[in-house]
Order: structure tokens, then sequence, then C-alpha cells
């Protein structure tokens, strides 16, 4: 039918994308953080190539129930239809492109738009045009009409979609470090969602809430008034010199504590029952033991991570997979922070009220750790906008070639190291190969394999 | 989330007899408000937790956009997620934090003004009274930063010898998605 607007943003050759950062120094080019024509390009190589989270099953349980995400600033329905299917539609009428529904969650019969009336089935079709007989002479072809719909597929329960005909399958996009992070979620059984997101604005560029999470430098000092206050004892959930890191392909990576394999060879002796009662009256924010099965979502190497898995580009999942959070992109200057928080089916309901306070209380707006971090990520994108500030460029240097990937017997590869900042070089670097790259098939064949060896 | 709607027009005429004594109730809780605003707009924290009842709770459920036919969902539900789901101790440590010398988010301190109005006193019950009311939290932050927080609060009050403590505050906010950085400030 009729053609697509250009279907390109770039303004940014790749050389000079290349050159933004430089795992040889770990020297970042603030630009990243500042730039209009790199932000309209994220849109395009980064959110509508990749797969992005969409909602958990328990979300959307019965038909006609649905869930508003995003795919970058493209607006999404998910929805799950008469048949039981997912579906992933973006919210934009295919007359005028009115967004179809203004609620973040809800049920529906089908999906009205508020302007001409035009109605289309929970699966996309477009099954309703006022006056199609009269003032369209019936020559409408409906069926080409019907909703953009997204590739949907999921992984242990937590659905996903991509706009990109071309990207690889979910299973193979997450690959094991994505997959592990998932697997985090369910390490204590099967989840359900908490009912209620958490949601607020940050004046900052999305990729530093998400180097962040990485990052278990700023915690002993930008989180510190929440020890002082009695919250945590941050050095009993610190580890600073038991920290794991474990780089992914296409950017994911996990990285904070991790349980060492001597103490790991003990738990792995133990009875669940016992790993449970281990856990009780721990500090507050100390990791639980995780029962048997969790090795089978998460591998050998993977158990042993306490850490924070970010499945690239956006999803950060915490607290021992309590909570994702998700950062949405609303400009150069402004992210959605989203907080989903899941809990194991059937758990005791004093458990439940415990991971409900901890969740309640850590993270969002009101946070008593997340309070803290917000001006640190909006001050640096502040500055990133002044020409001397950002002249400077950035400095991710820490652990840079000090450490060593080990290689697990099913392949898995780990870096055991103290403090550091691999994560946030990985995620750069990353970044790079998506944003220089021109389709799926030359990121897939010039995104930088899992690194060996010292890094 | 309990209605506290007040039907209108009154089912029955208003009893003039108790009108002095409501006028002087109404005033009374009014000045404790006022006076309980102006210890968090002064930063006197410490002060603020002496006007708090041992069992108070203090909640920000999380509000959604939701179209009429779902409105049920609006807020969530206590022992779901929120933004504040507060006891005695916690509201401690949140003064704590803030008195803390590492209390980044208010350092520089915020300058915050509390406002209440439209008070309506919904319930008299043994000694404790309930308030439904209108706020108004407007914050600046550094140079250029301004929140305004607006919704509605159902407060509950508790007779003690020195006249009134907080025993509730259940904080009903007009925002969905938090157009803010933080909610460092105290409801």
């Amino acid at each position: 039918m009729e053609q697509d607007a250009p279907s390109t943003d770039a303004v940014w050759d790749k050389a000079a994308i290349q050159a933004l950062f430089d795992p040889q120094t770990g020297w970042l080019d603030r630009r990243v953080h500042s730039d209009e024509a790199l932000y309209r390009l994220e849109m395009e190589r980064i959110f509508a190539r990749s797969w992005n989270f969409m909602c958990h099953e328990s979300q959307i349980l019965n038909p006609g129930d649905y869930f508003i995400n995003y795919i970058g600033e493209d607006q999404v329905i998910c929805v799950r239809d008469e048949e039981g299917k997912v579906n992933v539609l973006l919210n934009t009428c295919r007359h005028r492109g009115n967004a179809l529904c203004r609620a973040e969650q809800g049920r529906a019969k089908s999906f009205v738009c508020s302007y001409h009336g035009w109605n289309y089935a929970l699966d996309g079709r477009l099954i309703g045009v006022p006056g199609q007989s009269s003032y369209y002479h019936g020559d409408l072809d409906r069926s080409r009409l019907g909703l953009v719909k997204a590739r949907v597929d999921s992984h242990l329960g937590f659905y996903f979609a991509t706009l990109a005909e071309d990207a690889p399958s979910l299973h193979d996009f997450l690959g094991d470090v994505g997959r592990t992070g998932i697997g985090m979620m369910v390490a204590f059984g099967e989840v359900e969602a908490v009912d209620g997101i958490q949601k607020n604005v940050i004046d900052c560029n999305w990729k530093i809430a998400v180097d962040n999470l990485f990052d278990w430098y700023h915690v002993a000092y930008s989180h510190a008034s929440a020890d002082t206050a009695g919250f945590f004892e941050i050095p009993k959930i610190l580890y600073p010199n038991n920290q794991m890191v474990m780089l992914g392909e296409y950017g994911h990576a996990i990285s904070g504590p991790g349980t060492p394999k001597a103490e790991q060879d003990k738990i792995d002796g133990m009875s669940n029952a016992d790993r449970m009662a281990a856990s009780r009256d721990q500090p507050r924010g100390t990791p639980r033991l995780r029962p048997h099965e969790a090795s089978e979502v998460m591998g050998p190497a993977g158990v042993r991570s306490n850490g924070h898995p970010n499945i690239f580009p956006n999803v950060w999942v915490t607290m021992q997979g309590l909570q994702i959070c998700l950062r949405l992109p609303r400009g150069p200057s402004k992210t959605e922070l989203w907080w989903f928080t899941f809990v194991p089916k059937g758990v005791h309901p004093d458990l439940r009220r415990a991971m409900i306070w901890q969740a309640n209380h850590v993270f969002g707006p009101a946070g008593l750790l997340e309070q803290d971090d917000g001006e640190n990520w909006s001050q640096s994108t502040r500055a990133a906008r002044g020409f001397s500030s950002r002249k400077l460029g950035a400095a991710l240097k820490m652990g840079l070639g000090h450490d060593n990937v080990t290689t697990e017997d099913n392949g898995q590869r780990y870096i055991e190291t103290r403090i550091n900042e691999h994560g946030q070089r990985w995620l750069y670097r990353s970044w790079t190969e998506w944003m220089a790259a021109n389709d799926w098939s030359e990121l897939s064949a010039a995104h930088s394999p899992i690194p060996a060896g010292v890094v | 989330m309990a209605a506290m709607e007040k039907s209108w027009p009154a089912e029955k005429p208003r009893d003039e007899s108790g009108l002095l004594e409501r006028a002087l109730l109404q005033h009374q809780v009014e000045q404790f408000l006022y006076d309980e605003a102006a210890l968090l707009d002064a930063r006197k924290y410490r002060e603020w937790l002496d006007v708090l009842v041992p069992d108070i709770h203090y909640w920000m459920p999380i509000r959604r956009t939701v179209t009429r036919n779902d409105i049920e969902l609006e807020f969530t539900k206590h022992g779901d997620m929120a933004f504040f789901d507060d006891d005695r101790d916690l509201l401690d440590m949140r003064v704590k934090k803030l008195e803390a010398s590492s209390a980044w988010a208010e350092d520089p301190p915020s300058r915050s003004r509390h406002f209440v109005s439209n008070v309506r006193i919904v319930g008299v019950e043994g000694d404790e009274i309930t308030l439904d009311l209108c706020f108004h939290l407007y914050r600046t932050r550094l140079n250029t930063e301004v929140d305004s927080w607006v919704g509605r609060r159902t407060d509950v009050l508790r007779r003690v010898d020195s006249g009134f403590k907080l025993a509730r505050r259940h904080i009903f906010l007009d925002q969905t998605v938090i157009r803010s950085t933080n909610m460092s400030t105290l409801f």
C-alpha cells in the first residue's frame, strides 16, 4: 500500500559512534548522555531493534486483561485475547494515529478509537469502521489496517516483544546471561506480580540509570544515610571483595556480590529446609540462600550471583529477583522508572509481607536508598550538556586489565574480583555496537563475543 | 479505600444546638494541622515525630490511570505496593536519615510549604477524630527544581492530654506517574 516514512534517523556515522567509547581505556564520551541525534538513533537501533520487557503473565491473566508499556517511546498494549494468546499492539490508530487506549491497565472487550470510532479486536484486527459502506463507499480494505503487532515471546512467565522482524529468537537474544538474570526471579519458585507499579520521572539520561545498577562503588557513599538511619547495614550487604561479574552477548550483564565457590559447596550440601532456616533472622538485605532447584534456571555459576542483572538495554533485575526496574527513555535527559514486584506463588503470608515491605522501602521515589540516587544522575546528565564539562569524558577505569574470566564446565563465564566497573564498560561497549550496526545481521556478525582471558 | 464522602445535602437538618461545639472542634483540629505542617516546613523533624502516636500508620498507595469501568483499580490496596507504607519505626528511620550528614537528597535542604484546606470532620469515635482534607505540598530544590504534590488525605487524630496526636495519615495523591526525582519530603 502506501510508503512508510524514511527508515533511519542516522546523523552519526559508524566511525564516530565507535569512537564514543574506548574499551581499552574506559574513556566514555559524555555526548552519549546528552546528544539529541544519538537519542533519536537509540530509538531506532536499540529499542525498536531489541526485545523489550512487557509484563509478567500474572498481570494479564484473563482474556481482555491489558497492560500498557513502551518500546522506546512507542506505546504498546499488551493484551490477552480470547484464545489466551498475548498480543503486543502499537497503541496508535491506523486512521489518524490517535492512541486507542489511555489507561495504564484494565480490561477490554476491544479497543475503540475515541476520535472516529474505529474498533480493533484484542488481536489487533480492525473489526469496525463507522461509515464503511456509506462514507467509504465500501472500498476500505480493513484487512490491511489492523494494529501493528510486535513479535511476542516469553521466558519463565516474563513477556518480551520486539518490533524487529529480523531479530533473533528471544532465547538467542537473551543468551545464557539474560536467561540467568530472568532465572534469578524464579529461583525461589514460580512467581506472581504484586499489584502496583511505582512510576516516577528523573531528569537523567536512561543509560546513567542503567550503568548505576552495576555500580557497587557508590553504595557505601551515596546510600550512607540509609545505614546511619539503621535501615541497612551496608558493610553486611556489600561484599566489596566478593564481587562476581557475568558478561553476556548483546550487552546483558550481571554484577555484584557473589558467593565464593567453597561457600556454595557448603550450601549445596544443605537441604532446602536448612537453607530456609539459615536465611531467617539475617540482617535486612542479606541474600537468602536459594533452593536446589535454582541451579536449573541460573546454572552453576549464575546461582552463586547475588548481583544485579541487566537485560539489555533497560531491564534491571534487583534484590535477588524480587523486583524489576525498567528505565524508559523520555528524551536525552528524561527517564521514567517503573518498579515491578514479584513474590513466589503460595509463599507464607509473613514472608510475602516481609518481601513487599522491603520492595516498598528500599527503592521507588520514597525508598530509603533510591531517594539519594536521582540527583546524582540528573546532575551528571545536566553537566553532560556543558561544552567544557562534556569534553572531559567519563572515566570507567576501575579494575580494567586486572581480572580474569573463568569458564565453568557448562560454558558459563564469570569474573570473581573486588568492586569494579566491568559491567559499565560492557554496557557502553555493547551500546556502541548496537548503535553502529545498520541491522540485525550486521549486529549479529559484529558484536563482541563474551570475553575470555584478561579483562 | 474506605470512602469518607459525606452525603450532601444532609439527610436531616443540621443540629444547630451543637454548632458552637463543632466550630470549636473544627478550630482545634485545624490549629493542630497548621502547627504540624509548620514543624515539617521548619525542618523540625524530631519535634514532628513527637506528634505521632506509636501505632501510627502512614500510607500512600499507588494511583493509576484507569477507565471508568475499571475505577476500582484506581488505587492499590493496603498490603500491596505503595509509595509509603510506614509504621512508627520506619518514620523514625526516615527522620534519622534526614538528620544524617550524608542525606544527599536533602542536602542542600529542600524548601517546602505544606498547605491544608477543605478540612472536614467526618467521624468522631471515642478519642479519635477522622478528617478528610485537601493538601498541597510545594517543594523546591537546588536552583530550578519544583515539585507540586496535590491530593486528598484522611487523617485520624487521637485526643491526648496535651491536645491531639496524629494516629493515621492516608495520602491519596492526584498523580499517577510521579513527576519528581524523589519523595524525600514528608507529607
